[in-house]
């Protein structure tokens, strides 16, 4: 074996004493090539959203990229979520029919917020399985955008089951708020 | 005249940048058309998909960054067909395309 290659081999048995330290998903390896690297700092710049993005101008090429966790989700200063809906409001337990009566507020809603484009993201409480409740927010959100499409606005169903909780499941009041439909209103 | 006016722009561009070469500072811009990139004006783009992404035309500089909802899913507005721009993305900079 010639001296690179073991050196090749050693670098991999250290990187994976190190990806095995950290938990799954988010190991922060710094390779031995680090020592030819630039520095290059990005600044913060705001879309009209109010999520960041990385900025950098390196004379005369720019380059952009969003900010966003580890977990990818985006880092905003605000958001466009324009109505919280109740779940308990708006279907019986376990179910997504509309009633006449909400079905008519949903319209006035879509006629006058003028987007253009709604996002209609359902979720749920932890109770059942997460499959279970994928499918019902699924159901609820795909419901909530056809009555959208129905009076002539663009709207998208998305689903989060109980996979994205504002409050504490273990409690009955937090459980409640966690069933709700959000709507973005995409300008 | 536009070879004139590439010239100068040339020349400008070289006497203004001479502070900070190599460029060290990536947060600014350091052209005639110099600011903070915080203060940068985009547009939408809308890619083959349908989906949004921001679009900058700034000057010498082009910035492409997606267009996500707060949950990290593509933002897809229809607010102008596929393979569009739209928008006020080379309002930012007075600086035109010599090329």
């Amino acid at each position: 074996m010639s001296k690179s290659h073991l050196k090749i081999v050693v670098l991999a048995a250290f990187g994976i004493s190190i990806a095995s330290a950290s938990f799954a998903g988010s190991a922060n390896l710094t390779t031995s090539k680090s020592s030819k690297s630039e520095r290059y700092v990005p600044t913060i710049w705001v879309d009209p959203d109010g999520c960041e993005h990385w900025v950098m101008d390196d004379g005369a090429e720019g380059y952009m990229t969003p900010h966003v966790t580890r977990d990818g989700i985006p880092v905003c200063r605000r958001g466009n979520t324009c109505a919280v809906m109740n779940s308990d409001q708006l279907f019986a337990v376990d179910k997504w029919h509309v009633s006449a009566a909400n079905r008519t507020r949903l319209k006035a809603f879509f006629n006058d917020s003028g987007a253009s484009v709604y996002l209609i993201d359902g979720h749920t409480d932890s109770d059942a399985s997460d499959a279970y409740n994928m499918r019902l927010s699924k159901n609820r959100a795909m419901a909530i955008a056809s009555i959208a499409q129905s009076v002539g606005a663009k709207a998208q169903a998305r689903w989060y089951g109980e996979r994205v909780p504002v409050a504490s499941n273990s409690t009955r009041a937090g459980k409640s708020k966690n069933r709700r439909v959000e709507i973005q209103c995409i300008r | 005249m536009t070879l004139m006016k590439a010239t100068s722009v040339a020349l400008l561009a070289i006497s203004v940048a001479g502070c900070d070469v190599p460029k060290q500072n990536k947060t600014v811009d350091n052209f005639i058309d110099s600011k903070h990139l915080s203060q940068l004006k985009a547009g939408i783009w809308v890619d083959p998909n349908g989906c949004d992404h921001w679009i900058i035309d700034d000057g010498v500089e082009g910035y492409l960054s997606a267009r996500m909802d707060q949950n990290g899913k593509p933002v897809c507005s229809g607010v102008a067909q596929p393979n569009t721009a739209t928008g006020g993305y080379k309002s930012g900079s007075p600086v035109g395309d010599v090329i």
